[in-house]
């Protein structure tokens, strides 16, 4: 009824009969009933509009004009950052800065080169000075950039949902603190992500001290592992993984690829064998890096490792081994017992404590100790703790510091509604994301790129992080945020340096090169040590299981808004911005199904339906899902993609469920998947030899219908070689391309048309049967061929040579008759069949490299070797007037890829590192009968890896 | 009939037909209907140029889609014309007069919509004269070893040799319309398009020369058009294309739908304006023979690139194989069940002399042909070299708007000539009856 409505405002004046005049919106505004609806309507306004007179709002007018002008000029870094240059004084505008710094994937540190322009960041590159990446990154770290430039980041805190200022919140702070004192900390709960902050560590040491009431609790959706436990593999000769994938998309990538490269490599050049042996349930990249793979069930997996342990003492293991899995745990032994000392045995992380055990203790008993590495504190309990005292009402305080549980925890912890038992909830993140919107209280949080932090690496010394660029929206870092917990420092610089002992100059030389070399000081904090984890039965075969594994493109949905990575096709099934269930070929027979369909998977009576996806060398059983899709509250990027996989798991087996069941629904979905078909059909795309120096037969040169090109005298000729042997498919070159090029992101639709603009893309072909199938990767770059035909094809001179061997494109003369495209036998060729570049959000515009042409629609492009460092380092030895130096020139995938697979440089020169490559009996030409003399060239795979006995 | 009557007659047939035009509810009809589908190209062009030619299913690796189908299929269509004027004018084949009026219109208007297509497939089409050699503040020519450029030179070329050869030929019935126009305005528009022409022995005499001449260019340049638009496939290294048969291939294919649209015209423009005397059973038979022949000749071009393919093995096996069986091979057998199945009539001469069987057959043999384009663009690329590039190539509304749109350009600009000028060559056929003697 109208009557029981309390009249306000605009309604007062609709229900007044007659005429009602009023003389000013102030009269109406004056009203309570009307100032409380504008409030809820229009909160911002609530709080900005109430008196203002005349005087003070021209007075806010003087002083807003005054003010504008000293927000014009540029942002720099913080002055008391250290680049990584002598002399950042007197620098040219518009040279290039870099700045050793690192950011942190769960809580493991990657450490990295910021390169600024301008005072923007516009590329991140391994720091070669640090032990723990020797300058090479993952894809992750590469995309982490675009998330300092992400436009649906949290701009500034907010209260009870309407916007607040740190004012507000440090005023409630200080009120919080008194009433946490009082109680000596009961009631209050810290929750965060993993911590490998030493900082942080050290900050909430000081608060458990101070609030002896309080507690810490640690959300690690995607489980924990400690850098400190991980082993280098650059000495294990031979590896045994159980289930376990060191070398797949995740924090310790670039470490363990790192590693097993340089061994990789070694045994390239004779000394000693790198050998690989994966038993696993569905293929990641380690598995298909291994000379002997085995499809098993993630439940069989404890069975393998006992009768593996059984097989290496001599004793009975135990019964119900199939053959295949005996053959396959026979060759595993006899590997481990001829490599004693220099083997490795490797459970996956998320199998149970006892099997973790096993491994340790066959890895003793062969004599592989690990060097002793620092310990970090025990754990802290995990979040079922948390919801279960929340629950109850015994948590009063809760500090949600960097994680989102909300979009991340087990259905059956009821997260969400134990939390709004919470009286005083306060998160802090990047985002305004599923949990901020469950909060009291959500403070946005500085990316790290954009703050002062420290952090663990994955080798176990610690890196210092520091601001590339002073913040762009008003944020704190995490650090701060706990300060205004604690008070006392508020600076985050000085917050950090408080951790780090020694003095200023060595402070200095620590910023500069990125590399800590002391522990750090202040107290670890305490937290009772973790239950250990239940043992799952072993399962029969037969008995459908249903797998969970973190995404290899946006992890555990924290990179859900970054277009870089939805967009980058899986390593394994290239497929991009959704997920599937993946199901093994002979399922999807017995099924009928087909890849796209839609299929209903019931988990514990609950059914879930998704589009399947048909993974060859998936063990039969097995069904397996990414997590991080579905976002609720992920933003714009994030929305429609894929589905919610963490709705399936259950907080006591967060790994794997076994009361699934699967059948075909109907419908299906359009997937994007970059490359449809995988077969070689008799080609040899991928070639491979048995031993390392066994060389490739040769294949007779093609007749030549023009002229061979002359190389300029004294000048480079540019190539590049990629070793097949040593690429792991891990897309950190791909995303390092899109970074360096602005290579624009063109959505899901679009990638499904098949219009994709990776200038580099990395096939992915199978051979054998579709059950245990071989797998290869090949990245594809323009080949640069001395004899291209899309330069004969182009009419308007768009595409030519230059003399230093490379295949130019012009793309203010190109008007995109697509000749080219059709022409090139690799077809790496991209056209911007739409306009993909103009309508960008201006904050991802800031991040675009300024040496590199944002190319418009109707426009071809491709790879360009880098052409903008190539002329850098030109300009650099020019000025100098010196020739270029070997090595001086390095493309953005050659600097990423992790296992050093690419090279590039001048094979005019026979010493270079890519002319000695070349010069290797495995190198060889894609597509060779084409006769297009391309630059870039592969080395062929070794299928082996030991010596000849 | 005397023989000046009969000039009379013919005369007043064809000329009287523009100012007292016979068929005007049947020719709006159509013209409405032709004006749909150019406001519909207007519609699908503006969206283009407006949002991209991503508004098409071409990605990457079929880069080239529905406007190269036309170009190379509307291109083929034009041939026709040229070779009847042209080769039969030379040859002294007099049947030519009653159809080259008509099919050299024809060509002009298919070489229209040949010439705007590629134009259209370009990226940035605003800059499409980049690739004309003419001297540039730029410093840069076109690239001379590009097939492409040579197309394009070769298409200007042959577009203005058709205007040329089509405008001369036209100028004395211009003069005779003229003469017979009564009122002013139609007196008007032909006095100004028949540039003065009195019928001078020293008109005659130079018109003879220049139209012998333009068609003597005319016949090398179909062979040099269908040359240069078969070498933009057989230039490049791409399987299924790259074959040496295709100059010879593409002329005969061009040659066979360009007689399947003028049997249509011819049957269409008989009937709508009551030609009967003039375009008879017997040129529906030589249309019929021709049409017979060239497509038993592209019959052959089928086999011999399918025996390569054979022959070589390798890549061009695997594109016959796909041709043949894969994702598009609808397009291979509509191609050839439509060429050359209905085409089997064309040996009884009393399906050759009816009308409503020859342009049956003509529909047919036009819409295989464009399958055929079609088959040729899109299995040369949706499986490339590497198994990588395999990507399928799905036509959106657009692609088919454009496509219609470019019949309702060709069907209006025909409309017009058949409104507004003589459609068949007069003079021509009087002198044929003068010199045998009436």
């Amino acid at each position: 009824m109208s009557g029981d409505r309390p009249v306000d405002g605009l309604e007062g004046l609709r229900a007044s009969s007659g005429r009602h005049y009023w003389r000013s919106l102030e009269e109406l505004w004056d009203k309570p009933g009307f100032r409380a609806r504008v409030a809820r309507e229009f909160p911002a306004l609530a709080r900005i509009a109430p008196d203002v007179d005349r005087r003070g709002f021209f007075k806010c007018l003087a002083a807003t004009v005054a003010l504008a002008g000293l927000d014009g000029c540029e942002r720099q870094a913080a002055e008391d950052a250290y680049p990584l240059v002598r002399d950042p004084d007197g620098s040219a505008p518009g040279s290039q800065r870099a700045y050793a710094t690192a950011w942190e994937l769960d809580g493991i540190g990657q450490p990295v080169i910021g390169q600024c322009r301008d005072g923007r960041p516009i590329k991140l590159e391994g720091n070669p000075g640090h032990p723990a990446s020797r300058g090479a990154t993952d894809a992750f770290t590469q995309a982490a950039l675009l998330g300092l430039y992400d436009p649906s980041r949290s701009p500034a805190p907010r209260h009870d949902d309407g916007p607040a200022t740190w004012d507000d919140f440090d005023a409630f702070a200080l009120g919080e603190r008194q009433r946490l004192d009082a109680a000596r900390g009961r009631g209050f709960r810290l929750l965060t992500g993993p911590v490998g902050s030493p900082t942080l560590l050290r900050q909430i040491a000081e608060l458990q001290e101070r609030w002896p009431g309080m507690r810490w609790h640690v959300h690690a959706p995607l489980g924990r592992r400690d850098a400190s436990r991980d082993l280098s593999f650059a000495d294990a000769e031979a590896i045994v993984c159980f289930d376990d994938d060191p070398l797949g998309n995740g924090p310790f990538q670039t470490w363990h690829a790192g590693n097993w490269a340089r061994r990789r490599r070694a045994f390239q050049q004779g000394q000693g064998d790198a050998l690989l042996m994966v038993a696993e349930p569905s293929p990641t990249l380690t598995g298909v890096a291994a000379q002997h793979r085995l499809a098993s069930a993630q439940g069989r997996i404890g069975v393998l490792l006992a009768a593996l342990a059984a097989a290496l003492r001599g004793t009975s293991g135990p019964g119900g081994i199939g053959p295949v899995e005996r053959r396959w745990i026979e060759q595993a032994a006899r590997t481990l017992r001829a490599h004693r000392g220099k083997s490795l045995v490797r459970v996956g992380a998320h199998h149970p404590e006892a099997l973790q055990r096993l491994a340790r203790a066959v890895n003793d008993e062969l004599g592989n100790t690990a060097p002793a590495r620092p310990q970090a504190g025990d754990s802290p309990p995990d979040l079922a703790d948390l919801c279960r005292d929340m629950a109850a009402g015994a948590v009063a305080t809760l500090l949600i510091l960097d994680a989102n549980p909300a979009s991340s925890a087990s259905p059956d912890l009821g997260f969400e509604r134990a939390l709004r038992r919470v009286p005083r909830r306060i998160h802090a993140g990047l985002h305004n994301d599923e949990t901020a919107l469950v909060c009291n209280w959500h403070l946005p949080l500085a990316h790290l790129l954009e703050s002062w932090s420290d952090v663990r690496c994955a080798e176990g010394s610690a890196a210092l992080v520091q601001p590339l660029v002073r913040p762009f929206l008003d944020v704190r870092s995490r650090h701060e945020v706990l300060a205004a917990f604690t008070g006392g420092e508020r600076g985050g610089r000085a917050i950090v340096r408080a951790t780090w002992p020694g003095d200023e100059a060595a402070w200095r030389a620590r910023l500069v090169a990125g590399v800590v070399d002391a522990e750090p000081v202040g107290a670890s904090p305490r937290a009772p040590s973790r239950s250990p984890g239940r043992q799952p039965p072993a399962t029969p075969w037969g008995e459908l299981e249903l797998i969970f594994r973190p995404d290899p493109t946006i992890h555990d949905g924290a990179f859900a808004a970054n277009p870089w990575l939805q967009e980058m096709p899986k390593p394994l099934t290239k497929l991009t911005w959704d997920n599937a269930f993946h199901i093994a070929p002979r399922q999807a027979e017995r099924l009928g199904i087909a890849n796209g369909d839609m299929v209903e998977v019931s988990v514990g009576g609950r059914g879930f339906i998704g589009p399947a996806w048909i993974v060859p060398g998936q063990a039969e059983d097995t069904i397996l899902v990414h997590l991080g899709y579905g976002r609720r509250a992920g933003g714009k990027v994030a929305d429609g993609c894929g589905f919610d996989a963490y709705a399936m798991r259950s907080a006591e087996s967060p790994w794997v469920r076994r009361d699934v069941s699967l059948r075909k629904a109907g419908g299906r979905a359009d997937l994007a998947c970059t490359q449809t078909h995988w077969a070689m059909d008799g080609h040899d795309w991928i070639r491979s030899v048995n031993e390392p120096d066994e060389a490739l037969p040769d294949k007779p040169e093609g007749a030549n219908f023009y002229p061979p090109r002359k190389a300029e005298a004294g000048g480079p000729a540019w190539g590049m070689a990629i070793d097949l042997d040593l690429c792991i498919g891990c897309n950190a070159c791909a995303v390092a391309c899109v970074a360096e090029n602005n290579v624009p992101m063109v959505g899901k639709e679009q990638v499904a048309k098949g219009r994709e603009m990776h200038w580099l893309r990395i096939d992915r072909y199978y051979e054998g049967s579709a059950e245990d199938p071989d797998h290869a990767f090949q990245p594809v770059p323009c080949m640069h061929c001395e004899d291209a035909p899309c330069e004969m094809g182009c009419p308007v001179n768009a595409t030519v040579h230059s003399p230093d061997g490379l295949n130019l494109q012009v793309y203010n003369r190109c008007i995109g008759t697509r000749t080219c495209s059709a022409y090139c036998p690799y077809k790496v060729r991209r056209f911007n069949w739409l306009d993909y570049t103009r309508d960008a959000e201006p904050a991802r515009v800031a991040q675009r490299n300024p040496e590199v042409t944002v190319r418009d629609r109707g426009v071809m492009e491709k790879c360009t070797y880098c052409i903008q460092r190539i002329q850098t380092a030109r300009i650099e030895a020019d000025k100098d007037g010196r020739p270029l130096a070997e090595g001086e020139v390095v493309t953005a995938c050659q600097q990423a890829c992790p296992t050093q697979a690419i090279v590039f440089g001048d094979l005019s020169r026979p010493e270079s590192a890519v002319s000695r490559r070349k010069a290797d009996g495995r190198d060889y030409a894609l597509l060779e009968e084409a006769n297009t003399r391309p630059r870039t060239t592969y080395g062929a795979k070794i299928s082996g890896g030991a010596k000849k006995a | 009939m005397t023989a000046p009557s009969r000039y009379h007659q013919i005369t007043g047939e064809v000329v009287s037909i523009p100012p007292r035009f016979p068929a005007p509810r049947a020719w709006w009809l159509l013209f409405a209907g032709a004006l749909a589908l150019l406001a519909l190209w207007v519609v699908a062009v503006a969206v283009l140029l407006v949002r991209g030619p991503g508004v098409w299913g071409n990605n990457i690796p079929v880069g080239w889609g529905f406007p190269i189908i036309g170009y190379v299929w509307w291109l083929g269509i034009g041939h026709a014309g040229t070779l009847i004027s042209s080769m039969l004018l030379l040859l002294s084949r007099s049947w030519r007069n009653s159809l080259n009026r008509f099919a050299e219109a024809m060509t002009l208007f298919a070489v229209v919509c040949a010439g705007l297509l590629p134009i259209l497939h370009l990226g940035r089409p605003w800059y499409f004269y980049w690739m004309a050699p003419y001297p540039n503040t730029m410093g840069v020519w076109p690239q001379f070893r590009s097939p492409l450029a040579w197309d394009f030179f070769a298409v200007v070329v042959y577009l203005v040799v058709s205007v040329a050869f089509w405008y001369v030929g036209i100028i004395p019935d211009l003069a005779s319309a003229r003469d017979r126009a009564t009122k002013r305005r139609w007196q008007f528009f032909f006095g100004l398009l028949a540039l003065g022409w009195r019928g001078a022995g020293s008109h005659w005499l130079r018109w003879r020369q220049a139209y012998r001449l333009t068609a003597a260019l005319a016949i090398p340049l179909v062979a040099l058009v269908t040359a240069s638009y078969a070498l933009l496939f057989a230039g490049g290294p791409v399987h299924g294309w790259n074959s040496t048969i295709f100059p010879a291939y593409f002329l005969v294919g061009a040659v066979f739908s360009g007689f399947a649209v003028v049997g249509i015209l011819a049957v269409v423009i008989r009937s709508l304006l009551g030609l009967r005397d003039l375009i008879t059973p017997l040129h529906f038979d030589r249309i019929g023979k021709l049409l017979l022949a060239t497509g038993l000749m592209t019959l052959y071009g089928y086999l011999a690139d399918a025996f390569t393919a054979l022959y070589g093995g390798g890549y061009e096996l695997e594109t016959l194989h796909d041709r043949v069986g894969g994702a598009y091979a609808w397009s291979f057998w509509g191609a050839v069940v439509l060429n050359f199945v209905p085409l089997q009539f064309m040996w009884r001469r009393r399906f050759r002399t009816s009308p409503i069987v020859l342009a049956l057959v003509g529909v047919s043999v036009a819409a295989g042909m464009w399958l055929e384009r079609y088959m040729l663009v899109v299995t040369g690329l949706f499986r490339d070299w590497t198994g990588s590039s395999t990507g399928l190539f799905h036509a959106t509304f657009w692609d088919w708007a454009l496509f219609a749109g470019f019949i309702g350009v060709f069907a209006t600009g025909m409309l017009l000539f058949v409104r507004l000028l003589p459609v068949v060559s007069a003079f021509e056929i009087k002198r044929e009856i003068g010199e045998s003697g009436g």
